[in-house]
């Protein structure tokens, strides 16, 4: 009974912020606002947003970070996992993924900004090299956000090579590998033909997590992104940050459509995955291809795979030094390649504030995610025991819906409450974002544990 | 056809196992049964023979199909079926996709269908073309993952404890399927079993004991 109410405690814990955040903004996209004052409907907020003249632009670069991102990251992370899994290699990316992992995203582009800029690492090297300047290709800031796109691609591919760990161990990979060479196919092509198709499917909710992430991002496009336009969440992000309280529906509009671009995307992705794997599905059992000579080039594209996967786990990582060394710099002309003057200014002056941002920042972390924790526990429990569990869809509904549509719908409600409870409103929103994550993480070991391995300990008491 | 093995032991790396050496030969639509305790590494010899021992492993002997030697073919090429204990059917494709997957690249379009039809014709299960294997009963399973190993024209076939998982009278009826099978393709088969009914009439049988460093011919 009790395990009941915790349950349904979570799930209005969970579903409250959701209704709110989708309240929120879809009021205010109407001009629905009484705080302010906007008690008519109409449809300001969205002629606004259409006079707005980079539009189009704007939302076609989101759409090309975003989904460009997702499948480069994809196609990554299927290349690494074909050639490394089972081998001795996957070791060691398995001890690196959770340091990439864990490292925070904005301090990985902020490291990209000072090594690929106009007067980063790069460009003082090739100019030592003797290169010019302007043959120098700046990936940050590019208008076609081809530099977002490969940041949000490498950023992407540790997490789904971490959700896809899972999977390949519940597929039984080997056995599937015996099964399919006893019929004649070759490794490859057992990979291609047999493992991609019942790979992806359970992969899904992670792909759309990315996708949600990539064309919502606001941070990382705001340091790395174009700029002229941006890209269509830091557009309206913009918009949130209007002085102007009057141009709010606009802002609130343009969360709108993002929610529902990304709704949209989604399911064109569901689509297509349909298309290829379940209806156009002849290329699958076409047939082992004819068996030519490649045992050579199998051993260099395991070769190429594993520096692949080297380049793209390593180098979040090698950001670190760059950041270091920039925040002792006192004096660093361009075309030097070291600072001619260190100091520990910044550290210093930063120190004080930063120690009271980082108190708040741990305390908010842990109590998110140890209620989280508690929560996620309780409500798998609850599974075990009644085999009827939270929808695996809701709980990804703060995983793939823009963060700044919802937190806006949450921000403009909390703002009409009395009272200043913002740290129980900052840890809850806080949560929202973990419990899904911790949710799905112990949800495998949840899975696979053995209940006979419960009743065997009560039946000996 | 013929599958045979001269002079084949097998040890792993830390010295826990080492069997052999082995010296049979099966001639087409023969079965020769290898028995013995779990542990005994009767999987290992089946494992050496169609190319999955792991590379902790390592052998010495031949391994001869059709007079040519196996030793350095990659799994895929020795053209040597495995049934396993479970059917492993493929999920996501329908029962008549899961046979038309094994079936040779020569068969091309329409005709790879026809073929996979054909053969649910000949088991009366034509009605299950377009069921998934999680709808089908395990009998059923079991002929149509045997069906389908013999659509990639195997020169020989490896049967790893086959019969083991189904109920008693299933495996009786299952049993005499691949049988008659194998006796049809005129293939050899090496059967790995625990079950003295599992024996052939007439059927010649090793026994690997399961001390280490000995395997014994009877």
């Amino acid at each position: 009974m009790r395990l009941k109410l915790m349950v349904t405690l979570t799930l209005l814990l969970f579903i409250a912020p959701l209704l709110v955040g989708f309240g929120g903004v879809i009021a205010p996209a109407f001009s629905w606002l009484p705080v302010l004052g906007l008690q008519q409907l109409s449809f300001n907020g969205w002629l606004q947003m259409l006079a707005w003249p980079g539009l189009s632009h704007s939302l076609l670069l989101t759409l090309f970070t975003g989904l460009g991102s997702t499948l480069l990251a994809l196609c990554w992370c299927f290349i690494i996992l074909k050639q490394c899994w089972h081998s001795q290699y996957w070791f060691k990316i398995e001890r690196l993924l959770v340091p990439v992992l864990a490292m925070p995203h904005v301090a990985f582009v902020l490291g990209l900004v000072l090594t690929f800029s106009a007067n980063g690492w790069l460009a003082r090297i090739l100019h030592h090299l003797g290169f010019s300047q302007h043959l120098y290709p700046s990936v940050i800031h590019d208008s076609y956000g081809i530099g977002l796109l490969l940041t949000l691609a490498i950023k992407e591919t540790p997490f789904l090579l971490l959700m896809s760990m899972a999977v390949l161990q519940q597929l039984n990979i080997k056995q599937l590998q015996q099964v399919a060479a006893s019929l004649g196919y070759n490794p490859q092509q057992t990979w291609f033909r047999l493992i991609l198709p019942l790979w992806l499917p359970k992969l899904r909710l992670a792909i759309y997590a990315v996708t949600g992430y990539s064309l919502a991002v606001v941070d990382v496009a705001l340091i790395i992104g174009p700029n002229q336009p941006s890209t269509f969440a830091v557009l309206v992000w913009q918009w949130f940050n209007e002085p102007n309280l009057e141009l709010l529906p606009r802002a609130a509009a343009g969360a709108m459509l993002l929610l529902l671009l990304t709704a949209a995307i989604i399911i064109l992705l569901r689509f297509i995955e349909w298309l290829l794997i379940s209806y156009c599905n002849q290329w699958q059992y076409r047939g082992v291809t004819a068996n030519v000579k490649i045992h050579n080039k199998t051993g260099s594209n395991h070769r190429i795979a594993i520096k692949l996967s080297q380049a793209l786990l390593l180098f979040p990582l090698l950001m670190l030094p760059t950041l270091a060394i920039w925040s002792v710099a006192q004096r660093w002309r361009f075309p030097d390649l070291f600072p001619s003057r260190y100091s520990w200014r910044f550290w210093q002056q930063q120190l004080e504030p930063l120690q009271s941002l980082m108190t708040n920042s741990l305390i908010l972390a842990l109590i998110s995610s140890l209620s989280a924790i508690i929560l996620a526990i309780v409500c798998l429990e609850y599974r075990q025991k009644y085999q009827r569990g939270l929808s695996p869809w809701l709980i990804t509904v703060p995983m793939i819906a823009p963060q700044i549509s919802l937190l806006f719908g949450m921000q403009t409600l909390i703002y009409t409450l009395p009272g200043q409870h913002y740290w129980l409103w900052l840890s809850w929103s806080h949560w929202l974002y973990v419990f899904p994550y911790v949710y799905l993480a112990l949800d495998g070991a949840w899975r696979s544990y053995d209940v006979r391995l419960d009743q065997t300990a009560r039946s000996l008491a | 056809m013929a599958l045979s093995v001269s002079q084949l032991t097998i040890q792993d790396q830390q010295g826990l196992l080492h069997i052999g050496p082995f010296n049979f030969n099966i001639e087409a639509g023969q079965i020769l049964t290898l028995m013995g305790a779990s542990g005994s590494g009767k999987s290992t010899l089946l494992n050496a023979i169609a190319g999955h021992l792991p590379p902790s492993f390592s052998y010495d002997g031949q391994i001869l199909l059709q007079q040519q030697c196996l030793n350095t073919v990659p799994p895929h090429l020795r053209r040597i079926a495995i049934l396993f204990q479970d059917d492993l059917l493929f999920p996501h494709l329908n029962i008549w996709q899961n046979l038309a997957f094994a079936i040779p690249r020569s068969v091309t379009g329409k005709a790879r269908k026809e073929r996979a039809l054909k053969v649910l014709k000949q088991l009366n299960l034509i009605e299950l073309q377009n069921s998934y294997s999680a709808q089908i009963s395990g009998g059923q399973r079991a002929r149509i993952s045997m069906m389908r190993l013999l659509l990639s024209q195997p020169k020989a076939i490896l049967l790893d404890e086959p019969f083991s998982k189904l109920d008693k009278n299933l495996r009786y009826d299952f049993r005499q399927f691949v049988f008659e099978q194998i006796q049809l393709q005129q293939i050899p088969a090496l059967m790995v079993t625990h079950d003295d009914a599992d024996i052939p009439v007439n059927g010649s049988v090793i026994t690997l004991n399961p001390k280490p460093q000995q395997g014994n011919l009877c």
